[in-house]
C-alpha cells in the first residue's frame, strides 16, 4: 500500500460528507478493530493500516457512496 | 503491525516510563499532519492502563487546534479512570489556549522537565523506553477472532456454536469498545472552551470585526455561547426573543447571510434599528453545522458599513466550517437518545457480521480474513450492504423451532 493511500481515505471521507466519528462508528459496525483514534490516523496516513483493516475502511465508504446513489469509488487492497 | 510515518517529517514522540508515570517527549509542530501520531502515542499509553500521563513539550514548536484536541479528548479519558494528564514546559501560546478553552483548569500544569519535576527514585535511573506501539494494537492482541480461528473441521451444529462464541467474545470487548465511543462525545464544558476559542481566534484574525459570538442550539433552544462582550451577547439574545435576526435565520436554515449595510436591511424589522443604535452597521452569520443538520451560527458584528471585505468573509467561512467539523466530532447535534440507538445498532450490526463471518469460516474452510473479504466480495458485487449479506447468512443457518408436543390421541375413555 503507497503512502499516498492515508490522504486517499481522507478525501473520500471529505467528499462522502462523513465526520471522522461517523466514518468510525461506520467502521465499528463493519467490524473494525482499531480505535477511533487510529483510524483518524490512518485516514491523514499518519499510520498506515493493514491491508484486512483498509479494506473495512474502503468498505465502509463505499456502502455510504452507494447511499449516495455512487458506484464504488474506493480502490480496495486486492 | 502498523509502521508510523508521519508527513511532518520533523515531528517526533518518544514514549519514556519515568516511574509509574508515562512521558511523551514532543519534538516539532503538533498538527493536522502530526497530531495523529501524537494521538497513537496517547491512546496506546491510555489504552494500557496507565492513569498518569505526561506530555513535555519543551521542544514543542507550534500547536495548532488539533493539538487541543487531542489534550480535551486525552484529559476526558483520564478523569475517567481517575487519572490525570500533566503538561510539562507549555510554551506562552499553549497556556493562552489551555486558558481560553477552560481546559487549563482540568490539567495538571508543570514548568520544569518531567525528570526535574518527579520525586524520589523515580527521578533519576528508572527511566525505560516503551517498547513499540504496535505490540499492543488490538489486532495483535488476542483477538476476539483468534478464539475461534483454531477449529478446523466441525459439523454444521457446531457452526453455530462457533459464531455464538465469536458473538460471545465480542461482546467481552464490548465495555471498552462503548467507552472508547462514548469519549467522542463531549461534555458541554469541552463545547463550551472550542467555542471559546473560536470566538477569540475569529475576533483577532477576521478584519472589520468588533464583535464576536456563537450560537448553539441547546435543550431545543438558541443560547449563546461565547461572546466577545455583553452589546454582543445582548443582540443575540433580542434575536432569539423575537424570533428574528441573522443568527436566528442561519442557526435555522443553515445558510449563510451578511448584510454590508444594516440601514439598507428590511428582513429583520426588529432587529435591525436595534443594532443600528447599538452602533453595529455589518453583520456576517455562518451556519454552523454538525450531523448534517444546523445546530448554530457564527455571528460577526462590525461598525463600519461594508466592513467585511470578500476575504474576510471567506476567512469566516474557513472558521465556521472548521468548528462545524470539530462540533461534529465531539457529538454535537445528536441527542442522547439517538446515540444511543446509532451505538446499539451499530453493535448489532457487528455482531451479526461476525457470525456470518464464522459461517463462511466453516463453509468454505478458510480463514476469519479471508471469510470476511468473500463477504465484502459479495456485498460490493450485489451492490448490498454487508449487514443485509450477513443477516441472511446467518438466518440461513437458523433451525426451526421443533413442533410443539401434540396431546396423546384419545383412544378410549373410560367411565
Amino acid at each position: 500500500m503507497d503512502s499516498s493511500a492515508g490522504t486517499t481515505l481522507d478525501r473520500a471521507r471529505v467528499d462522502a460528507g462523513l465526520s471522522h466519528s461517523e466514518l468510525f462508528l461506520r467502521y465499528f459496525e463493519l467490524g473494525g478493530m482499531s480505535s477511533a483514534l487510529e483510524l483518524e490516523a490512518f485516514c491523514y496516513g499518519a499510520i498506515h493500516p493493514t491491508a484486512h483493516d483498509y479494506d473495512v475502511v474502503a468498505h465502509a465508504l463505499n456502502e455510504r457512496f452507494s447511499e449516495l446513489g455512487r458506484n464504488h469509488p474506493v480502490a480496495y487492497s486486492d | 503491525m502498523t509502521a508510523l510515518q508521519g508527513n511532518n517529517r520533523d515531528f517526533g514522540v518518544v514514549t519514556n516510563m519515568i516511574g509509574d508515570q508515562v512521558v511523551l517527549t514532543v519534538n516539532g509542530d503538533i498538527d493536522l499532519t502530526s497530531a495523529p501520531r501524537l494521538a497513537a502515542a496517547l491512546d496506546d499509553a491510555i489504552g494500557r492502563g496507565h492513569r498518569s500521563v505526561a506530555i513535555d513539550l519543551a521542544a514543542l514548536g507550534f500547536m495548532g487546534i488539533a493539538g487541543l484536541r487531542l489534550i480535551a479528548g486525552a484529559t476526558a479519558r483520564l478523569a475517567a479512570s481517575g487519572g490525570e494528564l500533566v503538561i510539562h514546559t507549555a510554551p506562552t501560546h499553549v497556556r493562552r489556549m489551555l486558558d481560553i478553552t477552560g481546559l487549563g483548569a482540568r490539567v495538571r500544569l508543570e514548568d520544569g522537565h518531567p525528570c526535574a519535576t518527579r520525586p524520589g527514585p523515580d527521578a533519576a535511573g528508572s527511566v525505560s523506553v516503551l517498547q513499540d506501539t504496535d505490540a499492543a494494537s488490538p489486532v495483535d492482541a488476542e483477538s476476539p477472532i483468534d478464539t475461534v480461528s483454531r477449529a478446523d473441521a466441525v459439523s454444521r451444529a457446531d457452526t453455530v456454536s462457533r459464531a455464538d462464541a465469536v458473538s460471545r467474545a465480542d461482546a467481552a470487548s464490548r465495555a471498552d469498545t462503548r467507552s472508547r465511543i462514548a469519549a467522542l462525545s463531549a461534555g458541554d464544558d469541552v463545547v463550551d472552551g472550542i467555542v471559546r476559542l473560536v470566538v477569540t481566534l475569529a475576533r483577532a484574525t477576521v478584519g472589520g470585526a468588533d464583535g464576536v459570538s456563537v450560537s448553539l442550539r441547546r435543550h431545543g433552544r438558541l443560547a449563546t455561547v461565547a461572546a466577545s462582550d455583553q452589546t454582543i451577547s445582548d443582540m443575540d439574545a433580542h434575536q432569539y426573543a423575537t424570533g428574528e435576526g441573522p443568527c436566528v435565520d442561519a442557526s435555522r436554515t443553515g445558510t449563510w447571510f451578511h448584510t454590508a449595510s444594516l440601514a439598507d436591511e428590511h428582513r429583520w424589522p426588529a432587529f435591525s434599528p436595534l443594532a443600528r443604535t447599538l452602533g453595529i452597521n455589518a453583520i456576517l452569520s455562518a451556519p454552523l453545522v454538525a450531523h448534517d443538520q444546523p445546530v448554530g451560527s457564527l455571528n460577526i458584528y462590525s461598525r463600519a458599513t461594508g466592513a467585511f471585505a470578500v476575504a474576510d468573509q471567506e476567512l469566516a467561512m474557513a472558521f465556521a466550517h472548521q468548528a462545524s467539523l470539530v462540533l461534529t466530532d465531539v457529538g454535537v447535534g445528536l441527542p442522547d437518545d439517538q446515540l444511543s440507538r446509532r451505538l446499539t445498532d451499530a453493535l448489532r450490526t457487528r455482531e451479526v457480521i461476525a457470525q456470518a463471518v464464522g459461517v463462511v469460516m466453516e463453509r468454505q474452510g478458510v480463514g476469519e480474513e479471508e471469510a470476511y473479504t468473500n463477504l465484502r466480495r459479495t456485498s460490493q458485487r450485489t451492490s448490498r450492504p454487508l449487514r443485509a449479506h450477513a443477516q441472511e447468512i446467518v438466518s440461513s443457518i437458523r433451525r426451526p423451532l421443533p413442533d410443539p408436543p401434540r396431546p396423546e390421541p384419545v383412544i378410549g375413555r373410560h367411565g
